[in-house]
């Protein structure tokens, strides 16, 4: 059915451009089409507009030693397809941001990273590379050493200014009041209300991607997994599914159930901690340290199960390293039996208090118009009405078996997608739905087919073949894109979470809120600051 | 396994861990590394080769095998490679020296306290030391938030460190104890500097996991600096990854007992 999807869109495509196509073939859910660069702002487009796919990244590899240029990928999503538009270059490359706008975030990583110039981007700044970093040194070239210590220099970031009478600026972090990670946001506030936000990340880079390159593929896994830490079971399942596709390697249904029960896990653990979050910056801590109880009962049955409180270690390539017995199958139904009934209670009690709905109503709206501009995934984007879960667009792990709606379902479902307004509360009921979705799907998932844990993985892997990986972690799809290299390396490692895609969506949702409440929509967002600064 | 209140989670019963069951590991966690005997020759270089951060090291000219703690990530890949290596459910305990959280072939680690016992020394010394509470700011500097998560743990019912006098604070300015995760990404570097110049004197900097005691898997490459003790001074290591509550809280312990009675640092 797929591959009928992709012969269409490969046709449709041809149709039009035919003679700018310099080859175009197909690899699992993938269609690649190589292009002129000339060519390629039209054709994305068209991609873009016309058969209304969302960008789903860009991927920039120094491929000079192979084909004598760099190599620039843009993958659209459509439907259940990822449409790749390749091209070539060796200094610079036509912007595509005044048209597909998320494509913005992705042109300024290429030019810190490669030093390829997006022609006619919108912002010059830099994005990932601080501005300590000196100028001419670009880390993902494969000539640059991962060790090499560059000398700091002396410069400003020029921050977006406001000017006006009344308007007063706010910094904050990167170190932050609470518990977590760096980041700094800028307010234009007029008296309390924001006029303009914007927020400078990437203080935890870590050079994962130039890392992983120099990795075997068994310790890159581990890498994967800390790519961020509450979505290891995500991005380990995403990486494992692409070297998977690349060894050509089947599964076995045993570890996919496996694979289904631990993503499941990790969500519900995740969101009972943000929703206590939630209820913690809604100033509410009644309702906080309740959920806060339920979430380290999860953490404990995912110690007993994987020995890692927050589920490291569960992934292998080909299959999983975790065993789920009978014994450990009484305790995952007691612990979610008890904790779905105590769930719901509280959930009562905070629909209960009008003062905590209040501060949810309203607050920290995303209009669909703009979610849909910016590519935004996960809650982020079903809260304004965009329906897309990875989990069921890109059935993986065992996650074909949960897409079943009766058409009676499926018109509740598109009526209430219609209604959802965008706003921290929506947010937070969808949240919550879905913990009960959650604990729905680990119920059905344990009655478990005998079989092996793992299939044997071919000793050498093709050396520069590629593949596309994706889960949907709590925060919403992630996306990692693998090419291996000779001698069963890692030759490119992209990866996309998440929170990459949402960040810019908090700039847009703030604005004319009050500051008091810029933690509360922050926290209903749920953003990860290292998947997203890597 | 947290036992159901009487009255369920709206009551009012209790939910704190009290002894030592209440916070014991379970049988299946990734403490530490043991070995069951001494590995041969052959062995350890095999070791050597799987282990993805270097934890594990053949000492020179011995038949020793060394494991540095402030290294592993707990991934479990020389367990499953040798038979000699078994995992235990006892986490490795902080130190206060780096040198102190490698073990040798031959040590073995034991935790003998319950989380309740820990803490209420550790009241009784800040009472003596501070005559008030103890105030921690929490910094991360490059963390990929597994640690965060263990850390905020640290504040909900079940550990609940603020029956101890201990609190998070949102300002270096108020702190006594810097908690750093992170492999100290270069993006980081100056703003955990200034963190710490903020910080009042008697201060004491504890590196959470991994990665702040070594890099961990991040290493030490373009983007991180290998471990926060090249950027500031370092009082306390914790190993893990990340660190179980318990012995973040021994390690707030180790700290405390480092402070010197006159003030001075």
């Amino acid at each position: 059915m797929n591959n009928e999807n992709l012969e269409n869109y490969a046709k449709e495509i041809a149709a039009k451009f035919s003679n700018k196509i310099k080859k175009s073939w197909q690899d699992n859910d993938e269609l690649h089409l190589d292009v002129e660069l000339n060519e390629m702002q039209k054709i994305c487009d068209h991609v873009y507009k016309n058969l209304n796919a969302r960008l789903a990244t860009i991927i920039c590899s120094d491929e000079r030693k192979n084909t004598g240029s760099f190599v620039i990928r843009y993958v659209f999503e459509k439907g259940s397809a990822f449409i790749f538009v390749i091209v070539s270059t060796n200094d610079s490359f036509p912007s595509i941001a005044s048209s597909v706008p998320a494509a913005a975030l992705y042109e300024r990583e290429i030019r810190d990273m490669f030093g390829l110039i997006p022609a006619g981007s919108p912002d010059e700044r830099p994005l990932v590379l601080h501005e300590h970093w000196p100028d001419g040194i670009f880390p993902l070239r494969k000539e640059f050493e991962l060790g090499t210590k560059a000398k700091r220099q002396e410069k400003d970031y020029p921050f977006l200014r406001v000017q006006g009478e009344g308007i007063c600026e706010i910094p904050v972090g990167p170190v932050h009041a609470g518990i977590i990670e760096p980041g700094h946001f800028r307010f234009s506030v007029m008296g309390e209300n924001i006029i303009n936000l914007e927020t400078r990340l990437f203080y935890t880079h870590k050079g994962i991607e130039k890392l992983a390159e120099s990795m075997r593929i068994d310790d890159a896994l581990l890498l994967s997994e800390r790519i961020s830490g509450d979505e290891s079971v995500a991005n380990s399942s995403a990486f494992c599914q692409a070297i998977e596709k690349i060894a050509r390697v089947d599964v076995p249904r045993r570890a996919k159930k496996i694979r289904t029960i631990f993503g499941e896990l990790e969500r519900i653990y995740n969101h009972m901690g943000t929703l206590a979050g939630i209820s913690t910056d809604a100033s509410f801590p009644f309702g906080a340290a309740r959920l806060n109880i339920l979430k380290e009962r999860m953490m404990r049955l995912n110690e007993s199960l994987s020995g890692s409180r927050i589920l490291f270690g569960v992934n292998r390539i080909g299959g999983v390293r975790c065993d789920i017995t009978d014994e450990n199958k009484k305790l995952i139904l007691e612990t979610l039996n008890q904790t779905a009934g105590d769930f719901d209670k509280i959930m009562v009690l905070l629909r209960s208090k009008s003062s905590f709905m209040d501060r949810l109503r309203g607050t920290g709206t995303i209009p669909r118009k703009v979610a849909h501009d910016l590519g935004i995934v996960g809650i982020s984007a079903r809260s304004a009405g965009i329906d897309v879960d990875t989990r069921y667009d890109h059935p993986y792990a065992d996650y074909d078996l949960h897409n079943h709606r009766t058409p009676q379902e499926l018109m509740k479902h598109e009526i209430e997608m219609e209604k959802r307004t965008g706003d921290a509360l929506a947010r937070f009921e969808i949240r919550a739905q879905e913990v009960r979705d959650s604990i729905g799907i680990v119920g059905k998932s344990l009655d478990l087919e005998d079989g092996s844990l793992f299939a044997s993985v071919p000793e050498r892997l093709e050396s520069f073949r590629s593949s596309l990986g994706w889960a949907e972690s709590h925060r919403g799809q992630t996306l990692h894109w693998v090419m291996t290299g000779e001698d069963n390396s890692i030759f490119r490692y992209k990866i996309r979470t998440a929170s990459f895609c949402n960040w810019p969506a908090i700039e847009q949702a703030v604005s004319n809120d009050i500051v008091p409440d810029f933690p509360l929509v922050n926290k209903s967002l749920d953003l990860s600051y290292s998947g997203n600064d890597l | 396994m947290i036992k159901a209140t009487r009255k369920g989670i709206m009551g009012n019963g209790i939910e704190t861990a009290k002894d030592l069951t209440d916070s014991l590991s379970s049988k299946s966690y990734r403490g530490s590394v043991t070995f069951a005997s001494e590995p041969a020759d052959e062995q350890r270089k095999m070791l050597e080769e799987i282990c993805p951060t270097k934890a594990l090291f053949s000492v020179r000219e011995s038949n020793v095998m060394g494991l540095d703690n402030g290294k592993c990530i707990m991934c479990g890949y020389c367990g499953e490679a040798a038979k000699i290596i078994k995992i235990s459910n006892k986490p490795v305990p902080p130190a206060r020296m780096r040198g102190q959280i490698i073990g040798y072939s031959s040590t073995k680690f034991s935790q003998e306290k319950s989380y309740e016992q820990i803490g209420n020394e550790l009241k009784g010394k800040i009472q003596k030391m501070f005559g008030r509470s103890l105030s921690i700011r929490q910094v991360d500097a490059g963390s990929c938030n597994g640690c965060e998560i263990e850390i905020a743990a640290l504040n909900n019912p079940v550990y609940d460190i603020e029956r101890f006098g201990i609190h998070f604070v949102a300002s270096p300015r108020h702190a006594d104890v810097l908690l750093v995760t992170g492999p100290a990404s270069r993006n980081m570097e100056i703003a955990l500097l200034r963190t710490y110049e903020a910080t009042p004197n008697p201060k004491i900097v504890i590196a959470v996991g991994a990665c702040a005691c070594s890099g961990g898997i991040f290493g030490d490459t373009y983007a991180t600096t290998g471990g926060i003790d090249k950027i500031v001074p370092v009082d306390v290591y914790i190993p893990g990854c990340p660190p179980r509550p318990e012995v973040l809280l021994q390690g707030l312990l180790l700290a405390i007992n480092r402070i010197p009675h006159d003030g001075s640092s």
